[in-house]
């Protein structure tokens, strides 16, 4: 099964995969710089993850393991604990000053 | 070599200058033009990258599919990061987990590529959507939405843009010449022997699979214990020694085929639990932390003095006043 699924693989290379991650993770980035509603900033590195899930599952594959899985699933850990804290905090910070815009709270402090 | 990676670099650099013109706020028809530069920008890479794949074998249709959800990945990102309106981000960012999901089964994790759907686009996304809807601005005397200023205008596109840009150039040049460019052949027979050694340690699916091929061993041994240990590999599948392990009795060989080694889904298991008992703690304290976290902080109530009040409803008043004015 192992040897019929790399010939299945096609021509299809690793870097293939590696770019289209490269990709996923720069469009997150910029995205990340240049957005200012917090929400869609968070949405962003949500996407940096995922440009980083695909590429540890590329790279678990190229080695025929199942690390760059395991990988993944602590990812989708962190990105969901992220999540939880991240909106927890941003309903917060709504509910004090009724604006999305990252800019007003440049400062946190008291 | 060296000339193609130049091209890359120029056709990477005119598909970022046309995200820049997206990103930024502009007129429709310059957003058009940007798209259209874009995509042929894409098409030109997609072109290099068939031309990579070389000759027009059948065997290369996974090719077509790898494409097929690549583009629409990095396009419902493009979108996800340049739409104004963030509840049209989070459902184009479902477009992106959905499409990564295809690209992983293509990588044959079937158990993740279901796993990124049901935690990502069921879970995650609808926190996202939910918190969105929750934060959402009224509507306007006339009934419009009108999307918040700072939805609309970016900060700092060019630089935000040109960081991007430097990055991919690294990140590329590292994948196109520091790596090989082929997927050069990874050591099959030893990942093939780390399988059935995987095997080896799950005695009841190694149990079944032996008596599959072998139907006599079920009466010559009893079901609480397999005495069969791996021996080597051959062409056909994993050899392995079944008989007493002492040095009494007599012991025989079963070759077992390819398709008994462990699914992906018993070796994502395996390692999870063998490889990476400790991580797996600590995944699970990390959530606990984080439901305590949100639940601590959702519903914590913020005392607001008086003239914080009147600033926030100042604010609020003014924002309006802006937008109300923007239409006028």
């Amino acid at each position: 099964m192992m040897l019929a699924a790399i010939e299945n693989l096609g021509s299809i290379t690793l870097s293939h995969y590696i770019f289209t991650s490269a990709l996923l993770f720069v469009i997150g980035l910029i995205g990340f710089v240049t957005r200012r509603n917090m929400i869609v900033m968070f949405l962003c590195t949500e996407l940096m993850f995922q440009g980083a899930a695909i590429a540890m599952i590329a790279f678990g594959r190229f080695h025929l393991n199942a690390s760059g899985q395991v990988f993944v699933i602590f990812i989708l850990t962190v990105a969901a604990a992220e999540a939880a804290l991240a909106l927890a905090l941003v309903v917060l910070l709504y509910r004090r000053r009724e604006t999305l815009s990252a800019e007003v709270w440049s400062e946190l402090k008291e | 070599m060296a000339s193609s990676i130049f091209y890359l670099a120029c056709v990477l650099g005119i598909a970022t200058a046309a995200l820049y013109l997206l990103v930024r706020p502009g007129a429709r028809a310059l957003k058009l033009g940007a798209t259209v530069v874009g995509l042929g920008a894409l098409g030109w890479l997609v072109q290099q990258f068939v031309g990579m794949l070389g000759g027009d074998d059948p065997s290369d249709r996974p090719g077509v599919i790898f494409f097929i959800f690549s583009l629409i990945a990095v396009a419902s990102a493009v979108r996800m990061i340049t739409h104004s309106r963030p509840i049209y981000s989070a459902l184009y960012f479902v477009m992106v987990v959905l499409s990564s999901a295809g690209l992983f089964l293509l990588l044959e994790a079937e158990f993740m590529a279901f796993a990124l759907i049901i935690v990502y686009a069921g879970a995650i996304l609808i926190t996202y959507l939910f918190v969105l809807m929750l934060a959402q601005q009224a509507p306007g005397e006339d009934g419009t939405v009108q999307s918040p200023e700072y939805d609309r205008i970016p900060r700092e596109p060019a630089a935000g843009v040109a960081v991007g840009f430097v990055m991919l150039a690294l990140l590329s040049e590292m994948i196109f010449s520091g790596v090989s460019t082929e997927l050069t052949e990874p050591p099959v027979a030893a990942a093939e022997v780390a399988a059935w050694r995987e095997l080896e340690q799950m005695p009841g699916q190694l149990r079944r699979e032996l008596i599959r091929v072998d139907p006599d061993l079920e009466e010559s041994f009893p079901a609480d214990q397999t005495p069969a240990k791996f021996s080597r590999i051959d062409e056909q599948g994993g050899i392995f020694t079944v008989g007493p392990l002492g040095s009494s009795g007599q012991t025989y060989e079963v070759s077992l085929p390819h398709s008994a080694m462990p699914q992906n889904i018993q070796r994502v298991g395996w390692a999870l639990v063998h490889q990476y008992p400790a991580s797996l703690e600590l995944a699970g304290v990390i959530l606990l932390m984080a439901m305590f976290g949100a639940v601590v902080l959702a519903q914590r109530q913020i005392e607001l003095s008086d003239d914080e009040k009147l600033e926030a409803a100042r604010a609020h008043q003014s924002a309006r006043d802006a937008a109300n004015g923007g239409d006028a």
